[in-house]
């Protein structure tokens, strides 16, 4: 029988410019010029890619005809924001899903910004390996939305007081489907125009199958000129990043997020 | 050795640490992860994957992983052991019933040869409880004192007060740190 992991819709990835009601004095928002590690809401591209559970591995014809031939070493020397995508939606054979972003900040404790998949699209908590298998082994797929960029892309939108912040812990969740992946590693690259900002360079290494596991990056926020902030508050999404996501070098998942930090100013 | 030196050297540059939290089910991984974080510890739920944290501490990058503790979960607990320079292995000191598999587990892990460069501590949680065994008891039940191929630090906490996990925490890092980064 074929088994197929949960097929979850996006996070609210959509352009629905996240504005984050924080209680703390630095205003919302998710990740900044630099931090932004897990910045990016979408279901990592999960469209479509509903991996047969068997042994077999290819009795799927929607398999990526063209595996990417994009290497780690490669995007960690890109100079700016990728024009498109690097690899297909369906890419993502080992149905890696993002399940919840977080950005809290470590001096007040406050949470910044955080989205989440509804918990009915999430394996339910509280049960063991084999009854989220169980659970997992029930759900039908979902057949591709309409759009296969769905959930790869997600626009921020911060207060000026985001890029003040001193230390911040970006916490990322994802689960992932029937098959263990080995060698997960994400890279993450932060631009503003054509300045790299930041690069997060992190090896997940294994994966349980239908685990589901959350890396928190706790760092501090990199020490930004005046006159750069001041106009990366001026130049709403102009500071962007790309997130990739490879298994055993080999590209998985790719999404994309921008990020303004003028929200809340009055023009 | 000569292996070892080059990756020693390789890992000084970048003062990091990978640390493995291990434990039953329920022993408090995740809530002492969390605590240690600064974060809420109210709403945790069963580890059916691995939660991990990366900071700066004292100077050192911390790479915590801690991976969840069901029987399901334990033969999966392998391909975590690479590269860890400590272990962390929580026991519930209020849990009398599964102390026996708790140290039977501990035992395994003692012998695997790739954590054989982890220094060890053992951290009694739960001491808040009414119930709870106390740092001493534990360290005869689990044998710890025969334990001699690994530096170990027996110590009783609380991840819901905070009790002695800074310093026990502090203790394992000094202890790494005195072990990889010190040649030359």
């Amino acid at each position: 029988m074929s088994v197929v992991g949960k097929q979850l819709n996006p996070v609210q990835s959509s352009n629905a410019a996240a504005v984050a009601t924080s209680s703390s004095s630095a205003g919302g928002g998710s990740s900044s010029s630099s931090s932004g590690v897990e910045a990016n809401g979408g279901s990592g591209g999960s469209a479509g890619a509903a991996a047969s559970g068997g042994l077999g591995v290819s009795n799927d014809s929607k398999r990526p005809a063209e595996p990417s031939s994009v290497s780690p070493d490669e995007v960690l020397h890109l100079t700016k924001i990728t024009d498109d995508y690097l690899c297909s939606a369906n890419a993502n054979v080992f149905e890696i899903d993002f399940t919840r972003f977080k950005i809290r900040d470590l001096e007040s404790g406050a949470v910044l910004f955080e989205i989440a998949k509804p918990p009915s699209e999430q394996y339910p908590d509280g049960l063991s390996v084999e009854e989220t298998m169980l659970a997992a082994a029930e759900e039908l797929s979902l057949e591709d939305t309409a759009d296969p960029n769905a959930g790869r892309y997600v626009r921020y939108q911060f207060t000026p007081a985001f890029l003040n912040l001193k230390t911040v812990g970006a916490t990322v969740e994802f689960t992932v489907g029937s098959q263990p992946v080995n060698n997960f590693r994400m890279i993450e690259r932060h631009f503003f125009r054509d300045r790299l900002l930041k690069t997060f360079d992190f090896e997940f290494g294994y994966c349980i199958p239908y685990s589901k596991n959350t890396c928190e990056h706790i760092y501090e926020f990199p020490n930004l000129p005046p006159d750069l902030v001041a106009e990366m508050i001026s130049s709403p999404f102009e500071t962007r990043s790309d997130s990739f996501y490879f298994v055993e070098n080999r590209l998985v998942m790719h999404n994309k997020a921008d990020y303004a930090y003028d929200g809340g100013i009055i023009v | 050795m000569g292996f070892l030196t080059v990756l020693k050297k390789m890992r000084q540059k970048e003062k990091e640490m990978r640390i493995l939290l291990l434990g039953l089910d329920n022993a408090g991984k995740t809530t002492i992860l969390k605590r240690f974080n600064g974060e809420p510890i109210d709403t945790i739920s069963p580890t059916l994957g691995f939660n991990i944290k990366t900071l700066e501490h004292n100077g050192y990058t911390l790479n915590m992983w801690d991976v969840g503790g069901q029987k399901s979960l334990r033969s999966y607990w392998r391909n975590y052991f690479e590269c860890t320079d400590g272990l962390v292995w929580v026991v519930d000191s209020a849990d009398r019933m599964r102390l026996e598999s708790c140290g039977q587990e501990l035992q395994v892990l003692l012998q695997e040869e790739r954590l054989a460069g982890a220094t060890l501590l053992v951290l009694c949680n739960k001491q808040d409880l009414p119930g709870a065994l106390s740092s001493n008891e534990i360290k005869e039940i689990l044998h710890l004192e025969e334990i001699t191929t690994h530096h170990w630090l027996v110590a009783g906490v609380s991840a819901v007060t905070g009790e002695k996990l800074l310093s026990s925490m502090d203790w394992l890092i000094d202890d790494i740190a005195k072990r990889i980064f010190t040649l030359d």
